[in-house]
């Protein structure tokens, strides 16, 4: 319990940061969208570009006059910044200790290695909720202006859903990659490059139909908005490879960290 | 009972060189020197009773337990003093040292206070604001506060000016008399020669000798100094001397062996001084190291 609240205390400021990216980004998003909303011109302008293009931004898929279409081209973006938050906060939170050369007061302690993955992984996990509610606080409440149905709440209490279980693939490979890489110092990199890797392999994969396979490689390709709105529902073979990935992730971590040496 | 015994202990970092086959044991209520140069493998022995890196080969046991298996356990009694002590920067200081207590079974606050009084650590401060010499201090607090059975000392008194270095090592001997065991590396020899029972010295990662600090000095060589007229040092060159040397009508060596061949050369002179002295651990530590 000391080290979870230690922890929490520790990244709280994070958070703050993360929260005012994602507010920032949010009230950016929505003054563009005041410019959209009923636009019958923009519905040309996008129906004469090229197809690829527009799936690469998940634009066909969606009304961009609506704010619930407008939202569904909102949440790659918004995947894409709670992902990146989650990989490093996971990464981060396990490799500082040997960044800090703070191991040998932390690890020196009565404390077996499990225990402090635990607390530190839960603290993480407060914070990607902590972002995940501000994000969806800032959407209802700039959403709110432009009276959304029950179709666009159904939408986005299911994009939070799938945003969540986003969070909890990237926190967990991140918290692996911490604890399992020697070379602490690049943990961080790397797991934000494999982030964008699967983030362009998901464009990839949408591009053409015969590498459609790759989708089963990239979280990004897990949860595709247009489905959660126009089938409200989340493909549950999705959830179970996420579940996969986490259980992998944490299995890992606790495994690779709990024989490494640390180093000073 | 041995509070640590160390069998055939190994280390690799991949391929360099940590520490090879080393062995000894550290009885309780003794307050052990463990000395050697950098890069030696002092720190990397003491890491791995701290199971912060894993043997490549051997075991370290301490009260009888396995270093490794038993880790959490065996550190609810140790207290560790790092060579160099680094914290959770923007805790206060009594916040961290709350924070280090909070993982003991017995309650440390009494002897927090009371330590934090002997150092003269002022406890409000950030731990970003210490000096360096400051941050010892809360390593030495933090190290002590949970009154552990056996101490792990670092070359602690790097950053002590001498009047905190007196006060750690009256705080140290207190300890000691209660009767808890002390593992003291340093390359400092002046310090382990005043604290120190036993010693085991170490150069690249082998033990090259382990003694009682008394037998240690006994035992090995003399140092002899002898001021006559005329001295002829070639006279002296007889089994068992070592690193003889003539300056301004004197001669000093290192005799090992029977000390009436010496004294039955010296007294072929007319001689107008003679020293007879026992080295000191420096001393020692350089002939091994030559």
């Amino acid at each position: 319990m000391n080290i979870f609240l230690r922890e929490l205390k520790a990244n709280f400021k994070s958070l703050v940061i993360w929260g005012g990216i994602a507010i920032l980004f949010a009230s950016i998003g929505f003054s563009k969208f005041s410019a959209f909303e009923a636009n019958t011109e923009l519905l040309a302008i996008l129906d004469g570009m090229p197809p690829a293009l527009l799936s690469a931004f998940n634009f066909n898929a969606f009304n961009l006059t609506t704010v619930t279409g407008f939202f569904g081209v909102m949440f790659t973006y918004f995947s894409l910044l709670l992902s990146v938050a989650a990989v490093m906060w996971g990464s981060e939170i396990i490799t500082k200790e040997e960044r800090d050369k703070t191991v040998e007061f932390s690890l020196t302690l009565p404390v077996p290695r499990s225990r402090l993955v635990t607390a530190k992984t839960l603290a993480a996990m407060v914070n990607c909720i902590g972002l995940l509610i501000i994000t969806w606080g800032i959407t209802l409440a700039n959403a709110a202006k432009y009276q959304p149905d029950s179709e666009f709440y159904e939408f986005l209490s299911l994009s939070i859903l799938a945003l969540f279980i986003m969070q909890m693939i990237f926190l967990t490979v991140g918290i692996f990659l911490g604890c399992a890489m020697k070379q602490h110092k690049r943990a961080s990199s790397v797991a934000v490059s494999l982030l964008l890797g699967t983030y362009f392999l998901s464009i990839i994969a949408g591009l053409n139909e015969d590498l459609e396979f790759l989708k089963y490689f990239s979280p990004f390709k897990y949860f595709n908005p247009a489905k959660l709105l126009h089938e409200s529902k989340i493909e549950i073979v999705f959830v179970w490879v996420s579940a996969g990935i986490i259980a992998a992730s944490l299995v890992g971590a606790y495994v690779s960290y709990s024989r490494r040496d640390l180093y000073i | 009972m041995s509070i640590i015994e160390v069998n055939n202990l190994t280390k690799y970092y991949g391929k360099s060189r940590g520490i090879v086959d080393v062995s000894f044991n550290v009885d309780e209520g003794e307050i052990f020197g463990f000395i050697g140069p950098n890069g030696a493998g002092k720190s990397t022995t003491i890491r791995l009773f701290c199971s912060l890196i894993y043997p490549s080969g051997g075991y370290a046991k301490i009260f009888g337990k396995d270093a490794i298996k038993h880790g959490p356990e065996i550190r609810q009694e140790i207290g560790y003093l790092p060579s160099e002590v680094y914290y959770y920067d923007r805790m206060k200081v009594i916040d961290l040292l709350k924070y280090s207590a909070s993982f003991y079974i017995k309650d440390c606050t009494k002897r927090l206070y009371e330590l934090a009084d002997i150092m003269e650590l002022d406890l409000k401060r950030r731990i970003d604001d210490l000096s360096y010499g400051n941050k010892k201090k809360v390593g030495i607090v933090q190290g002590l506060l949970h009154q552990p059975k056996l101490i792990l000392l670092d070359e602690p008194t790097s950053g002590l000016d001498p009047l905190m270095q007196q006060k750690f090592f009256n705080l140290i001997r207190e300890e000691n008399k209660r009767g808890v065991t002390v593992f003291f590396s340093s390359h400092i020899l002046g310090e382990v020669q005043k604290m120190c029972n036993r010693v085991a010295i170490i150069k690249e990662g082998r033990i090259i000798k382990i003694g009682e600090m008394k037998t240690l000095q006994k035992d090995n060589y003399k140092k002899i100094r002898v001021a006559a007229n005329n001295v002829d040092e070639t006279r002296f060159s007889v089994e068992g001397v070592s690193n003889l040397e003539k300056d301004n009508g004197a001669i000093r060596f290192f005799y090992k062996g029977d000390i009436n061949v010496i004294t039955r050369l010296i007294s072929e002179y007319e001689v107008s001084d003679v020293t007879i002295e026992e080295p000191t651990l420096e001393e020692i530590f350089l002939h091994y190291y030559e």
